[in-house]
């Protein structure tokens, strides 16, 4: 089964994804913060990432341009509770840009559309 | 003593402030440190933007196969499907966010600017502007298409690439039609084009001129809001850009780049935005409409004296200004 990595500083969203997409049948791995994110990344080589854009330190842009330095094929979904990004064109560096909910059906079937899109030809 | 002075298109007044002028000197910043990292409007990264509505190939040798690209927003504010449904809810209109956003992709070269682009280069460009108004306005719930640029972070940039945006929208905006609004208001005062008056005065003044040549003329305007806001316009009275002949593209792309080169030149490379003022789609203001490019170096902060009463502040005079970028050699 695919492998997701999460990256959120909020403990209370970590927990929530690793509850829904364990049940949802994804290996789920979690970071606190960029730099966590990057060294799991490294480690872990996920199938999918999920990224919160408003992180302490590096944030979720940043991360994303990081990793696509190494790494232009994983599909990336950016999360956020806010508006203004959506004029960022650094956010195109993702293949997703998704508002924040408390209902994640809404992002459990954008990673498993990403991922058959990531497997087809 | 300071001098109050009134925009003669829509009568905005700006303070001048002689006494405390600032010198360019005072205002020039240091350039931006490249940020680096993945560019998704890099050549080699097309997968990562939507589909391209509109490109020009690279006409050269080693070329990298386009010259210019434009995507529709990949994360957009407004969408293209759907009608307006336009409807109250009480006093308040609504209607669907209905629109186009679009980002031109001006050249594979991650590191130019309109400064360092060749002319031929800035002609695509204006070409390109040119293809996707005409392509838009067959949209007939679209009336008005704001194309623009932001360049550096300052301006609004959050990628360093080159790169201006359109944003289409199904109403006019209320800048646009304060200005439609004083140009007609002149136009039926004196019979005249209030931009054609105000190129006639500029050139015969010269005082705030920067540059011209044979199709166009680039100045400080008499009530500039910013220091070293300069507005090309069209010698020849024209209400619509996109109905600029080919061949003077080529005449707006070389005073652009003498322009670009000036102010970079004079201002270490400011963060600067630009706007493309064409006639609204569906509305006949070719009378008294004159199209004209704003190019406004982000030099001063607009704070809460100029937001609560639409007054400006400017610490150069256009006079200075516009003398400081004439003094200015450019290389090239």
């Amino acid at each position: 089964m695919a492998t997701i990595l999460f990256a959120d500083d909020e403990e209370s969203i970590r927990l929530l994804y690793r509850e829904e997409f364990e049940e949802a049948g994804y290996t789920v791995v979690l970071a606190a913060d960029g730099e966590e994110a990057l060294q799991k990344f490294s480690e872990t080589d996920p199938d999918l990432l999920v990224i919160d854009i408003k992180m302490p330190g590096m944030d979720g842009i940043e991360l994303v341009g990081r990793i696509r330095e190494t790494n232009t094929e994983v599909p990336v979904i950016l999360c956020t509770a806010y508006g203004e990004y959506r004029q960022n064109l650094e956010t195109w560096a993702s293949d997703e840009y998704i508002v924040k909910s408390a209902n994640l059906d809404g992002l459990i079937s954008k990673v498993a559309e990403l991922l058959e899109r990531n497997v087809s030809p | 003593m300071s001098e109050l002075r009134k925009d003669p298109v829509i009568g905005r007044w700006v303070i001048i402030s002689t006494e405390r002028a600032k010198r360019p000197s005072d205002l020039k910043v240091e350039p931006a440190r490249p940020r680096g990292g993945f560019c998704p409007l890099c050549p080699g990264n097309e997968d990562k933007t939507p589909p391209e509505v509109f490109s020009l190939p690279e006409d050269r040798p080693g070329g990298r196969g386009w010259a210019v690209r434009v995507v529709p927003n990949k994360f957009p504010a407004l969408s293209s499907q759907g009608s307006l449904d336009k409807r109250a809810e009480g006093m308040y209109d609504i209607m669907n966010g209905v629109g186009a956003h679009e980002v031109i992709v001006e050249t594979p070269d991650h590191e130019a600017t309109l400064s360092t682009l060749p002319v031929a280069d800035i002609t695509t460009i204006l070409l390109t502007f040119k293809a996707r108004l005409d392509a838009l306005k067959q949209d007939n719930r679209l009336h008005y298409t704001s194309v623009f640029k932001n360049c550096g972070e300052a301006a609004g940039a959050s990628l360093e690439h080159p790169h201006s945006q359109l944003i289409a929208l199904p109403v006019i905006p209320r800048r646009v039609m304060e200005k439609l609004d004083g140009a007609q208001a002149y136009f039926s005062y004196k019979r005249q084009c209030v931009f054609c008056d105000i190129i006639e005065q500029e050139l015969s003044d010269g005082r705030r001129l920067v540059a011209d040549n044979e199709h166009f003329v680039a100045f400080e305007p008499f009530a500039s809001r910013f220091p070293f806001e300069t507005h090309i316009l069209p010698r020849a009275h024209r209400a619509v850009f996109e109905e600029t002949p080919g061949d003077l593209m080529n005449a707006l792309a070389g005073i652009m780049s003498v322009v670009f080169k000036k102010i970079n030149a004079a201002l270490g490379f400011p963060p600067y935005n630009f706007m493309l003022h064409t006639a609204p789609f569906n509305k006949d203001v070719s009378d008294f409409y004159h199209w004209h490019l704003e190019i406004i170096p982000r030099l001063t902060k607009v704070a809460g004296f100029e937001w609560g009463s639409g007054f400006y502040i400017n610490p150069t005079p256009p006079e200075q200004a516009a003398q400081y970028l004439r003094d200015t050699e450019t290389p090239g």
